[in-house]
């Protein structure tokens, strides 16, 4: 049966061609889109690792012309006594621009020994884990101890601390950061500090103290279920009239996660309305080729028929012969897909390409089902006696 | 010849119609993705409000410090000191626009929070840019010189601070804990025009940082206006040499790069297929290409099968006209013709439906104020995609057509 049907098939060669090389492009087109549609799926899924609800960001520039190291400490020490003051405040955190959903990031090179990765910095002071309320999974967040130590202590999230020490312990040994070392002090759960649909990254929390207190640029403050806007603004006056020589802005960690987020969701469904678009397109094409491809074999049909197939044994031939079509495309189709996870292209883990190859597979052959189970019914109800008459 | 190929198109399209709406269905809605997405890059890319005179400008948007030992950089705009110094001195261009990155700033209406996006200019700034006034007019040097605090607001931001509708000039905002009196109110303007956007425009003096810090970079960017076109290149080597004669203030980044560019040069050069020397626009424009060919791709095939099929239909009508003599060269000319006559109806479909869309995009929030529209520029490439797109689902269904025996096309029927 098989063997007939590849023979059916190679006699119109030239035909059957055009159609595989359209199932072949429309197949890399929806493994594109299910590549992304299961990464950020998968990211979605992962947990976020810290809270942000009712936490808000102040935004400025570190106090310029102030040169001297010790009166920025000593300016941003009374800064944070007098937002800790207000009663609507839970917490206060200082921390370098690159706070949870911002747009500004601040990554590098760091090595432990012989392996080197490409991690977040984040500058963050000691309250900075109550704030955002971060799962300390081993050792303890630095903190006030850790003043005037050799080394800077340093938090790192999981997935550093796996790619740095595999299952070794990670507390107390260091790490190479710009020329200087770093003690790993504690190790969190992973976050997901760039938006729901981040992959997994490298995070490196260093402690201020007074040699970089330069890098400061935000100010996290955890409220108290009363604060309310007329609060905001208390606080916007209270903080201008401090910060002098700065432009200072208020956000809302909620509302800078939303924004966040649409910078992956937008982009992503103009893409999967094209890609639709484009799919509803192949979809009408194809059906139009295999409804006509039938009508031409008439005469071929009513024969069968003639000779006593079953009206449901031709239309399963006509749906057969489509899906070894769409095999013979999906094979070559599997070749350049399987490349991506083979080679590690774009660095995304192997099972989302094959999830996403997999889905892409049974799409491609649900469609074509789709498309020629309709041209296959059309073809059963061929009476033999009508065709033949044609001739 | 050409009435008789429209006429045998017409006839053919309205025989089998499921295959004309497949079809003409593929047809326009590919091409009306593709203009909607030519009205946005010419969006982005060409003139307009309020910047309007793109065509003899030049743009300074960033400043790259390089250090030659340890090789690291350091990019951003460039300081208002850098400007004022170094690039106002410039003689060819006849006016310089000194304009910050604009800062989002807060106040607080009646315990709303309004986020006021906010923008330091020079009193040039409003003759480069052509904004369009509601009410009042524009800072003077005076002012600037003096400092005062005056303010010129958009139309989004009157209506959010004193009402929809209400006249704003002469009354006072507060914005980021100071007092603007408001002098001018502007039409709203898109986002996506980053060198012209903003809530709030004031004068420089205003700014609360120093502004003779000698930092290179900083927060600035301006627009060189030139007399007209012909003087850009005499300007961009002025510029050049005022940057290679800079003298080397700076141990550590002791190379300077900065260019004066085309408005799209300018953001080219921060890609980073861009080398200093080269600003990668030709790389721009080639990835540009080759996405919207990809793209086309997959609808060239299907409508290259669906065409097949139809030709095969035809072959008798071929098999007599070849019988009759018509060479293989006028059969691929009437097939093409036919075809670009059909991609060319797609094509006016999907300019009606890009123009809805379009509008659609306009009247949503998606991009605050955008003025995306069908211009002669977006029509003329939305015509060489439609050109494109019906050679390349011509052309090989029509040689096939061409090479078919006499005698098996006359058999078939």
């Amino acid at each position: 049966m098989l063997t007939h049907l590849f023979k059916l098939i190679w006699n119109k060669k030239k035909q059957n061609f055009l159609l595989i090389m359209e199932m072949l492009v429309s197949f890399l087109v929806m493994f594109a889109v299910f590549t992304l549609i299961v990464y950020y799926y998968q990211n979605y899924t992962r947990p976020r690792g810290f809270e942000f609800e009712k936490v808000w960001a102040v935004n400025y520039q570190s106090p310029q012309g102030m040169s001297d190291k010790d009166s920025i400490a000593a300016f941003n020490q009374s800064l944070k006594q007098l937002i800790k003051s207000m009663p609507q405040v839970e917490n206060v955190s200082f921390a370098a621009s690159n706070i949870p959903f911002s747009m500004s990031t601040h990554n590098t090179n760091v090595s432990h020994e012989k392996i080197s990765e490409m991690a977040h910095i984040y500058a963050v002071d000691d309250e900075h884990k109550d704030v955002l309320n971060f799962n300390l999974r081993s050792g303890r967040w630095f903190s006030r101890a850790d003043q005037g130590s050799r080394e800077t202590a340093a938090v790192i999230n999981a997935d550093l601390a796996q790619k740095f020490f595999g299952n070794g312990q990670p507390i107390g040994k260091t790490i190479d950061f710009e020329g200087k070392k770093l003690k790993v002090t504690g190790v969190i759960d992973d976050i997901k500090d760039k938006g729901d649909y981040q992959g997994p990254d490298n995070n490196l929390f260093i402690r201020i103290d007074t040699s970089n207190q330069a890098w400061i640029g935000a100010i996290l403050v955890k409220v108290k279920p009363t604060a309310d806007a007329a609060f905001e603004s208390r606080l916007f006056k209270s903080l201008s009239n401090v910060i002098r020589n700065s432009s200072i802005e208020i956000e809302h960690l909620a509302d800078k996660r939303v924004t966040k987020n649409n910078l992956t969701l937008v982009p992503m469904i103009i893409l999967l309305v094209v890609a639709g678009f484009l799919i509803i397109n192949v979809a009408l094409g194809l059906f139009g080729v295999l409804w006509y491809n039938i009508s031409k074999r008439k005469g071929e049909i009513g024969l069968r028929r003639a000779v006593g197939a079953s009206g449901g044994s031709v239309s399963k031939q006509l749906v057969t012969e489509a899906l070894i079509l769409s095999t013979l495309s999906l094979i070559i189709g599997l070749f350049f897909a399987v490349q991506f996870p083979l080679m590690n292209v774009f660095d995304l883990a192997a099972d989302t390409y094959y999830i996403a190859i997999a889905c892409a597979v049974a799409f491609i052959y649900l469609l074509v089902i789709i498309c020629s189970l309709y041209p296959g019914r059309q073809a059963a109800s061929i009476y033999p006696a009508v065709a033949l008459h044609e001739e | 010849m050409f009435k008789n190929y429209f006429k045998i198109a017409i006839a053919v399209l309205r025989r089998r119609k499921f295959f004309t709406f497949i079809s003409l269905f593929g047809i326009s809605l590919t091409l009306t993705i593709v203009i909607v997405l030519a009205s946005f890059i010419d969006h982005l890319v060409s003139a307009g409000y309020p910047d309007t005179q793109r065509d003899r400008e030049l743009y300074v948007n960033s400043l790259r410090l390089m250090s030659s030992k340890q090789g690291y950089s350091n990019t951003g705009p460039a300081s208002f000191y850098f400007l004022n110094t170094y690039v106002s001195k410039l003689k060819t261009p006849e006016r310089m626009a000194i304009g910050s990155i604009y800062v989002a700033t807060n106040t607080y209406v009646n315990n709303k929070k309004l986020v006021i996006n906010l923008k330091y200019t020079n009193d040039e700034y409003w003759n480069v840019l052509s904004y369009y006034f509601l009410e009042g007019k524009a800072f003077n040097n005076t002012q600037l010189v003096n400092g005062e605090k005056v303010a010129v607001i958009s139309e989004e931001t009157r209506d959010n601070y004193f009402g929809k509708g209400v006249s704003a000039a002469g009354k006072y905002l507060e914005t980021d804990n100071v007092q603007y009196r408001v002098i001018g109110v502007v039409k709203n303007v898109p986002v996506t025009r980053v060198f012209a956007y903003g809530d709030i425009y004031v004068p420089y003096t205003l700014s609360k940082s120093d502004l003779n810090n000698k930092q290179l970079t900083g927060m600035y960017t301006a627009i060189l206006q030139a007399k007209d076109k012909d003087d850009l290149p005499k300007i961009r080597e002025e510029y050049n040499q005022m940057i290679s004669r800079m003298p080397k203030t700076d141990k550590e980044f002791d190379l300077i790069y900065s260019y004066a560019d085309t408005y799209l040069e300018s953001f080219t050069r921060m890609m980073p297929f861009s080398s200093p020397g080269n600003s990668g626009i030709t790389i721009f424009y080639a990835i540009i290409a080759i996405f919207f060919l990809l793209f086309l791709l997959l609808p060239t095939l299907n409508l290259v099968n669906i065409n097949i099929s139809r030709i095969m239909e035809r072959s008798s009508e071929i098999g007599v006209r070849k019988a009759f003599g018509a060479s293989s060269k006028t059969l691929v000319y009437q097939f093409i013709t036919e075809n670009l006559i059909l991609t060319f109806i797609g094509c006016l479909v999907g300019i009606v439906l890009s123009f809805l869309i379009i509008q659609v995009i306009n009247n949503s929030d998606l991009i605050s104020h955008a003025d995306l529209k069908i211009n002669l520029n977006v029509l003329f490439y939305s015509l060489l995609a439609t050109l494109i797109f019906g050679l390349l689902s011509g052309v090989y269904p029509a040689w096939r057509m061409s090479r078919m025996q006499v005698v098996h096309a006359l058999k078939a029927q």
